[in-house]
């Protein structure tokens, strides 16, 4: 596979609904290895760009392209095992479940969710859960949430709810990663865990990630390629260069950063 | 004393098999008399008119009704919640009344009786035994399963649906598998059913009966195997309190019924989880 | 018994039914809830009715107002004493429904334990009919047709011409944009619970007169109202409702005299169908 055709490619998007024009020629790459930033006001349409790319939301015109095969009537619940997963603005963890259990629901292809192997004494459906536990008490404990992960999820202050979520994500082993404001609104103590995750999953693991963020200061930190997106793609190119150029400030930077 | 005994055992079963899908996986099931019907009548009417053995027609109840329930719910998990639940409570005057006209009964009378029990089953005693193991077998395989992996995902699916699928699975296709299992367990019920009353009629199928069944539940706990146990034995227990006390038989219905309709209220103000439940659903 | 002469019994039965399939219709499409005990409050008034004109001998129409009063008083009592706290508490819309079915149950059986010694079937009326060629209307069917028809006017009137009324059709459509620009949900709410229950208790009063009522009759009154709301719409209460209960009652007397074994199953199959296929009714 060439670099050219590796990871998520969103050629020429357009999307309104009714007579509001969210965006249109929309193209963004979001290849391995690297964290690509989607900055841009509210209502941009941010995070309608994920709900397109994962089947939740039909485009109007343009296509999305996983490793140069497009991504035609995808459903939601198929695009994990494309090698696709997502994270929401409103966290939606399970918040009667444990935040362990939170981690080991991610976890794909196990026995023990299948009723036929439930009664099969031999194809190992308790050995199977114990490895999934001992990976998702890691997971947690990498970022620092081993000391919560008995506990009901929705007990658990918003900031490490996105967090949780984040890992999750991770348990699912997809490829591509779109996280949608991961840390909007959690306390300034938790970035850093965030930051560390997401840098991980990139350089150590060459996942590609697609980052939807309206904290600047993170996107400073981890993006390696910035798309400000305001109707179109209004400017897009390594970190440094967009995040120092004129227009965004004044259009985008400058709002909110007065 | 015995007989009672033995009717526990098979509103455990019931209690469950409703728990299973209303309590653990979020399907609001309004009708689950009409499958315990779908499993006594099967049951009744293999034994008595194709002369297949009573033992053979537990099991046989039991995919038979699972066919049914899977039939009938998968169009309709597609609606909210709510209607869901209206949908499963018109479901079960359909199959009262395909009962009422269709049902096979012995001529002259309401319903049907006469199942013909293999030897060594003749006894109260015997009978009671069989049940004891069917339901200890029956709250087995419901303990299994939500004690395993699927256990987490049928929950996930109660609670956030679309979280689970944008984790990459799919929540239809656990509902229709867990509602199949409801139906099996429910039919083995109906099936044990047949046998304890030893005569069965539509009456025995409405809606008071899946109401009742919710009761169980929602007393003794929603999402909890234990609950499920607990809610049948508290509550038949109570109610049978009634004849020692001598109250008329004509009052007892009505009371009966009163006082469930108290702790419906009473649940739903106060302690939306039951007893020992671990579902308080903010619906 | 010609055609025709069951299409009249049916727009008979279809006045009763749009009474109270318009009195939930009101309360579910507004506060969202699903008002089970609406049937007990059409008993409620019934039964008060009963009491007042047979038992104590009042007159008919001071009985006939008492039934109305004390339906109105219930059903207002029944959402601040049961549903009110539910939700309060954090319960939803779902809760309420089983506490609604709760309710339904409790009365149910007050009404059992007391016709097993009082009356199985409260019934009022003398019944007088009115013969026109060969067809022969009952005049009870007449005044309800007239009866409904002044009612539905009446409500026309209040929803758009009063405040109250412009209130309640604000939370039909959007209820927390209501609250924000002001209803009054805690008022408007109470008023809709009276106007339905009043209706109920209207309705309830009728039946008592002409058919007589047992306990039974509440809940099947309420499913054959909730099937004509789910037939007509929401969107267009009155209007929809008034459709739906009509087809209803005619489809219903046309099945009772076709093939009587399976009317509920024909009533609740349309009912499943209809959430399936046409949810939002005739008109939504």
């Amino acid at each position: 596979m060439t670099s050219a055709s590796s990871g998520l490619r969103v050629e020429r998007l357009a999307k309104s609904f009714g007579g509001v024009h969210v965006f249109e020629d929309l193209s963004i790459e979001v290849p391995p290895a690297r964290v690509t930033a989607c900055i841009g006001p509210n209502g941009a349409g941010k995070t309608t760009l994920i709900n397109i790319i994962c089947g939740v939301l039909r485009a109007d015109r343009g296509q999305v392209l996983l490793d140069g095969r497009p991504l035609d009537g995808i459903q939601p619940h198929e695009t994990v095992a494309r090698g696709i997963g997502r994270t929401f603005q409103d966290v939606r963890i399970l918040p009667l479940l444990t935040a362990l259990e939170n981690v080991l629901v991610a976890i794909p292809s196990q026995r023990g969710e299948r009723l036929r192997d439930l009664f099969l004494p031999w194809r190992g459906v308790g050995a199977e859960e114990q490895r999934n536990r001992e990976r998702a008490l890691a997971l947690l404990e990498a970022v620092g949430l081993a000391p919560v992960a008995a506990r009901p999820a929705g007990e658990l202050p918003f900031g490490q709810q996105k967090l949780l979520a984040l890992v999750r994500l991770v348990a699912t082993g997809a490829r591509t990663l779109l996280l949608d404001e991961p840390a909007t609104g959690i306390e300034a103590e938790l970035h850093p865990r965030i930051v560390t995750l997401i840098r991980r999953l990139v350089r150590d693991e060459g996942k590609a990630v697609l980052v939807v963020e309206h904290n600047m200061d993170v996107v400073r930190e981890v993006a390696d390629h910035v798309a400000v997106l305001h109707g179109t793609v209004i400017a897009s190119g390594p970190a440094d260069t967009v995040l120092k150029d004129e227009r965004v400030i004044r259009e985008y930077l400058g709002r909110l950063y007065a | 004393m015995l007989f009672l005994a033995t009717l526990i055992c098979v509103w455990i079963i019931l209690s469950v098999a409703a728990n299973l899908v209303v309590g653990y996986t979020g399907l609001m099931s309004m009708g689950h008399a009409g499958y315990l019907g779908v499993g006594a009548y099967t049951a009744a009417v293999a034994n008595i008119f194709l002369g297949v053995n009573y033992l053979l027609t537990i099991p046989l109840a039991a995919v038979v009704t699972a066919a049914v329930a899977v039939v009938t719910v998968i169009p309709l998990l597609r609606l909210g919640t709510f209607y869901f639940a209206l949908a499963t409570l018109g479901l079960n005057f359909v199959l009262f009344d395909i009962f009422l006209n269709v049902g096979p009964r012995v001529e002259g009378t309401e319903g049907l009786f006469g199942i013909v029990l293999p030897a060594g089953l003749e006894t109260t005693g015997a009978r009671f035994a069989l049940t004891l193991l069917v339901t200890a077998a029956c709250v087995g395989i419901a303990w299994r399963l939500v004690t395993a992996p699927l256990g987490r995902v049928l929950r996930s699916v109660r609670d956030r649906e679309d979280a689970l699928r944008a984790l990459g699975k799919n929540p239809r296709g656990y509902q229709i598998a867990i509602w199949g299992v409801s139906g099996a367990l429910t039919g083995v019920a109906g099936a044990l059913y047949a046998v304890t009353l030893f005569y069965i009629d539509p009456t025995l199928f409405t809606l008071n009966t899946s109401i009742l069944v919710l009761v169980y539940i929602g007393v003794g706990g929603l999402a909890s195997i234990a609950g499920s146990i607990l809610g049948p034995l508290l509550l038949i227990a109570f109610t049978e309190s009634f004849r020692f006390l001598g109250v008329h038989s004509s009052l007892a219905g009505p009371i009966q019924q009163g006082i469930y309709g108290l702790l419906l209220i009473g649940l739903m103000i106060y302690r939306r989880q039951g007893l020992i439940g671990k579902y308080d659903f903010r619906e | 018994m010609t055609l025709l002469q069951v299409l009249l019994i049916g727009l008979g039965l279809a006045g009763y039914y749009a009474l109270v399939a318009i009195g939930f219709g009101l309360i579910f499409a507004t506060v969202k809830v699903f008002h089970i005990a609406h049937g007990t409050v059409f008993l409620a008034g019934g039964y008060v009715f009963f009491i007042f004109h047979r038992l104590l001998d009042f007159p008919i129409v001071w009985s006939g107002l008492a039934g109305v009063l004390v339906a109105s008083a219930l059903g207002l009592a029944i959402d601040k004493a049961i549903y009110l706290p539910v939700l309060r508490r954090g319960g939803g819309l779902f809760s309420v429904f089983i506490a609604s079915l709760g309710i339904a149950l409790v009365f149910d059986s007050l009404f059992l334990v007391w016709t097993k010694g009082i009356a199985s079937v409260a019934r009022v009326g003398n019944l007088q009919i009115l013969e026109a060629g060969r067809i022969v209307v009952r005049l009870i069917d007449l005044w309800s047709i007239v009866a409904v028809a002044v009612i539905c006017g009446a409500l026309y009137l209040w929803l758009h011409r009063t405040g109250t009324g412009l209130r309640v059709r604000a939370l039909t459509d959007n209820e927390p944009l209501a609250a924000v620009v002001g209803v009054d949900i805690g008022r408007t709410r109470n008023a809709i619970f009276l106007v339905a229950s009043a209706l109920a208790g209207i309705a309830g009063v009728f039946t008592a007169y002409d058919t007589g009522i047992t306990p039974e009759t509440g809940l099947r009154v309420l499913f054959i109202g909730v099937v004509a709301v789910t037939l007509g719409g929401i969107r267009n209460l009155l209007l929809g409702t008034i459709v739906g209960s009509l087809s209803l009652g005619i489809l219903t007397a046309y099945a009772g005299f076709l093939f009587p074994t399976w009317v509920t199953l024909s009533i609740f199959l349309m009912m499943i169908l209809l959430l399936l296929f046409r949810p939002q009714g005739i008109f939504g």
